[in-house]
Order: structure tokens, then C-alpha cells, then sequence
């Protein structure tokens, strides 16, 4: 499985406004244009992930994730924040970039932490690549990712 | 969307958490992608949270399915209860209150929940 191919630039925002944790998923939830209560019950299951664990993984890096009713396939959505969201990574530093994937509960069980694992390797490399700055456009961002997985 | 059928979609989730939260096998998963998953508790008192949210007759309902099943709501893909992957009656899978009125599955008594697409 390949990043580049489950990457859709409506779901990427290089420019992400949100300066909180709670804002942040939020911010990130509207890129799956979602009806309003299914929007609202993901933030919240999010947020509970969160309680359970941040999904910071370090250097600057998020994947929140969780399987939810809400979504009837596996979805992808990226956002950069230029100053960085405070989001208790285990390495106390702000998150710059933030990979939020959402599964069914139901289909293939293996689908989803393929997905995961495929972000979270892809998201190592990202994370000490300096191009990710200088990326002006989702198009860009995906380029981007494809040249990684070369 | 119906207010109670919300909490019940919320709750599904939280379930579907703390059953990967317990399972060794995903945990350990997780664990070498770099996620910890440790605060089990706080989790649980959200779930606590959202089940005395529902009303005394829907909590019944909710208590029997998630003993029975471990689940609560199946969504409905294609008119097909993913509870049992037994068809919903036509006239159900096409009323235009789905979602607004809480429907269960005449088989399986699962809350139906149809997902957008
Ligand atoms: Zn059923």
C-alpha cells in the first residue's frame, strides 16, 4: 500500500489555524466533509483516543486515529501548522504535522493498521525532511510523499 | 440525526477503543508504531458518561446487545444490517427518517446506523 495513493489534496491543509488539540481535530474532521452530528461524534471519539494515549509520536509528528461508525471507509487527512500545536507527544515538542486516519469498525481488520503503519513509517521520514516547510500546495504535498516511497 | 442514536454511535466507538485498548495482539501493534495506549480508566468514565445519557428504556436495550454482542449499533451498508448481514425490510432501509427515528434490526436488535456514504 502506498501513501500517495490514499492522499487526496481536498484532504490536506498546509495552513492549519488551530492553536489547541481540541481545535486541531477539529480542524482536521472538516477536511472529510462530514455531515455535522457524524463531525461532532468523531472529534469526540478522538478526543477519548487521546485520553488514552496522545498519538504524538514525536519529532514535531501526530497520527490521531480511531475506527468510528461515521466513516464508511478508510479516510486520510493531513494538516500543517506553521507554529505548531502543543499536543503532549511523549518528546514534549509542538506538532508541526498531523496525519488523522479514520476506519470503519466493520471490513477488512488488517485495512486499518496497514494504513497506520504505512503513515506512521512514511511520517518518520517526513518528519527530518526539510522540503515538508517548504510545500505550497497539497498537489506539492503528495509529490512530495511519492518521492519518499520511491 | 436522532440525539439518542448520537450517544449510541459514541458509545459504539468508545467500545470499539477499549476493545483495542484490551486486546494484547493490536495493543502490541500499536505499541511498535510508536502509540501507547495506557489511560484505560479514562476511557471508561467516558463510557459511564455517555450511558447515563440514555433513557432508562434505550439503556435496557443497549445493556442486552452489548452483553449479547459486545456491540450496540450496526451500520446498514447496501440495506444490509453489518450486525448480522441479514437484509433490512425495503420499506425501513428507505424511510426518510432514518437516522431521525432509532430503528433496530428485526433480527438481531442491534441499533441501525446508516452511514453516509
Ligand atoms: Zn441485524
Amino acid at each position: 500500500m502506498k501513501l500517495s495513493e490514499i492522499l487526496a489534496p481536498r484532504r490536506i491543509a498546509l495552513d492549519l489555524k488551530a492553536k489547541t488539540k481540541d481545535e486541531v481535530l477539529e480542524e482536521l474532521v472538516r477536511l472529510l466533509r462530514l455531515s455535522s452530528p457524524a463531525r461532532k461524534t468523531l472529534v469526540k471519539t478522538l478526543l477519548a483516543r487521546e485520553e488514552l494515549g496522545s498519538t504524538g509520536v514525536g519529532n514535531g509528528v501526530a497520527i490521531p486515529h480511531c475506527r468510528s461508525l461515521v466513516v464508511s471507509k478508510v479516510l486520510v487527512a493531513v494538516g500543517r501548522s506553521k507554529r505548531g500545536i502543543s499536543f503532549k507527544s511523549p518528546d514534549g515538542k509542538r506538532v508541526f504535522l498531523f496525519f488523522l486516519i479514520v476506519a470503519p469498525p466493520v471490513g477488512d481488520p488488517g485495512e486499518y493498521l496497514v494504513v497506520l503503519g504505512t503513515v506512521a513509517q512514511a511520517a518518520k521520514i517526513l518528519a527530518k525532511d526539510r522540503r515538508i516547510k517548504k510545500v505550497k500546495t497539497p498537489r506539492e504535498f503528495i509529490k512530495l510523499i511519492k518521492e519518499i516511497e520511491k | 440525526m436522532n440525539p439518542q442514536l448520537q450517544i449510541l454511535i459514541a458509545l459504539q466507538d468508545i467500545l470499539s477503543l477499549i476493545r483495542e485498548a484490551k486486546d494484547p495482539s493490536q495493543k502490541r501493534a500499536l505499541g511498535r508504531m510508536g502509540f501507547k495506549m495506557t489511560n484505560l480508566e479514562a476511557l471508561e468514565q467516558t463510557r459511564e458518561n455517555l450511558e447515563d445519557q440514555l433513557s432508562p428504556a434505550i439503556r435496557s436495550q443497549y445493556a442486552r446487545a452489548k452483553k449479547r454482542y459486545g456491540r450496540i449499533v450496526a451500520p446498514v451498508i447496501n440495506g444490509i444490517c453489518y450486525g448480522c448481514f441479514v437484509k433490512i425490510p425495503s420499506a425501513i432501509d428507505t424511510a426518510e427518517d432514518r437516522n431521525q427515528t432509532l430503528y433496530r434490526c428485526e433480527n438481531c436488535g442491534m441499533f441501525l446506523f446508516w452511514v453516509e456514504k
